[in-house]
């Protein structure tokens, strides 16, 4: 269960910083520092740098990504911006524009 | 695939206790802050401030519930309630607006009606 | 409890109401009301005074201020206009504020700039209560009403006589 959860109608526009694990259903423009990890699920619209332990996306996100362990695109994810990921998957259907460094 | 079931349009949003957020929060639904927030809340839905919490800033919603602190004004179209424990610093608007003994109030408040004719106002009830 | 003045509903008082006692206002009362007790005003009640006293309960409409040593509480029906000021302050879902609230006996707590208007309030209205010179009297105000008879009563302050709609013979009454 996560502790914080940004639902399907909600938009955040700033720099958030947390030790929880987050889920994002909506909205969030800016910056996302988590502590844990960081789910941006289908439908959520993220404009912003993100890093985290590890990061799952099955929306959609603007950005550049820092994970300390891994990062996931699900299928219908959409990234656009660079990755830096010990670990990283891309599923079939994913789409996916930046460079990745796993060099972490 | 590691989907988490989904939610529904109108779930509570939460931002957890170890959640600082500087920047700005809209939208349908509801809300429940437990870490702290500085920028403006503008919520359709309802704003729950959990004893712990703190905004600094503006925060405006369809009804309000503080446990915690905020500093900026609260204003609602329905109720506001301050519970036992609150801190709020600010001017709070509602239809109906209740604080417990033992809140810490400093501010204007504003509930929504006249008092009857005699007293000088504009309407019994 | 044999200390407590009843200003009852059909009872139309301007002027003041000083003491020591309770006060239990269930009419209409324009002018200030400063006691030592505890004034409890009812839900028919329509009050245009400021009231200061040891503690307030409201239930009725007040136009004025509410200063309580020990708590300003005002439930469900009571409609204000004006500022409580007092140690603990509460307000019951149902009853109706507009006006400033402070909680804390006189602490202001960290407020924000912009909030310019508040810090300005809070004049000198709240006098220090003439407790000493009335506490001589030995609560002789607020059992005017019921005691009349039965004591050959020290002449009353400033207060009325709570009688129903003679507010011309209030000057003219007996000491």
């Amino acid at each position: 269960m996560a502790s914080t959860v940004i639902s399907q109608g909600i938009t955040i526009e700033g720099e958030l910083t947390t030790e929880d694990d987050v889920v994002i259903e909506g909205t969030l423009r800016g910056k996302l520092v988590s502590k844990d990890t960081v789910k941006v699920e289908t439908g959520a619209v993220v404009e912003a740098d993100i890093a985290a332990s590890s990061l799952s996306v099955g929306g959609q996100i603007t950005g550049n990504v820092t994970a300390t362990d891994r990062v996931d695109l699900m299928a219908g994810a959409r990234l656009i911006g660079d990755v830096k990921a010990a670990r990283l998957t891309i599923a079939d259907g994913a789409s996916f524009k930046g460079n990745v460094d796993m060099d972490v | 695939m590691a989907r988490s079931s989904s939610t529904s349009h109108g779930e509570t949003a939460v931002l957890g206790k170890g959640t600082h957020l500087r920047g700005r929060i809209a939208g349908d639904g509801d809300l429940r802050v437990e870490g702290t927030v500085s920028g403006d809340v503008a919520l359709k839905g309802h704003l729950t401030v959990d004893d712990g919490a703190e905004i600094t800033a503006d925060v405006q919603a369809r009804s309000v519930v503080v446990a915690g602190a905020v500093e900026g004004d609260i204003s609602a179209v329905e109720a506001v309630a301050i519970r036992s424990g609150a801190r709020v610093s600010g001017a709070i608007r509602g239809a109906s607006i209740s604080i417990e003994e033992g809140a810490t109030v400093n501010g204007r408040i504003d509930a929504d009606f006249e008092l009857p004719p005699e007293l000088g106002g504009k309407g019994g009830r | 409890m044999a200390d407590v003045t009843v200003i009852g509903q059909g009872i139309f008082l301007r002027g003041s109401i000083r003491g020591d006692g309770d006060v239990e206002i269930r009419g209409r009362i324009e002018g200030d009301v400063e006691v030592a007790g505890e004034v409890t005003i009812g839900e028919a009640a329509l009050v245009k005074a400021d009231i200061q006293a040891r503690r307030i309960v409201v239930r009725g409409a007040v136009a004025g201020n509410l200063t309580g040593e020990d708590g300003v509480r005002l439930e469900e029906g009571a409609r204000v206009v004006g500022d409580l000021r007092g140690a603990g302050i509460g307000i019951a879902e149902g009853a109706l504020l507009h006006g400033n609230v402070q909680t804390g006996t006189g602490g202001a707590e960290r407020g924000r700039a912009r909030q310019a208007t508040r810090e300005a309030r809070q004049p000198a209205r709240v006098e220090p209560r003439k407790t000493p010179a009335v506490a001589a009297k030995g609560n002789s105000s607020p059992r005017k009403e019921k005691a009349a008879e039965e004591r050959p009563a020290p002449p009353p302050p400033v207060v009325p006589v709570l009688k129903k709609g003679s507010r011309a013979a209030l000057r003219k009454r007996s000491r």
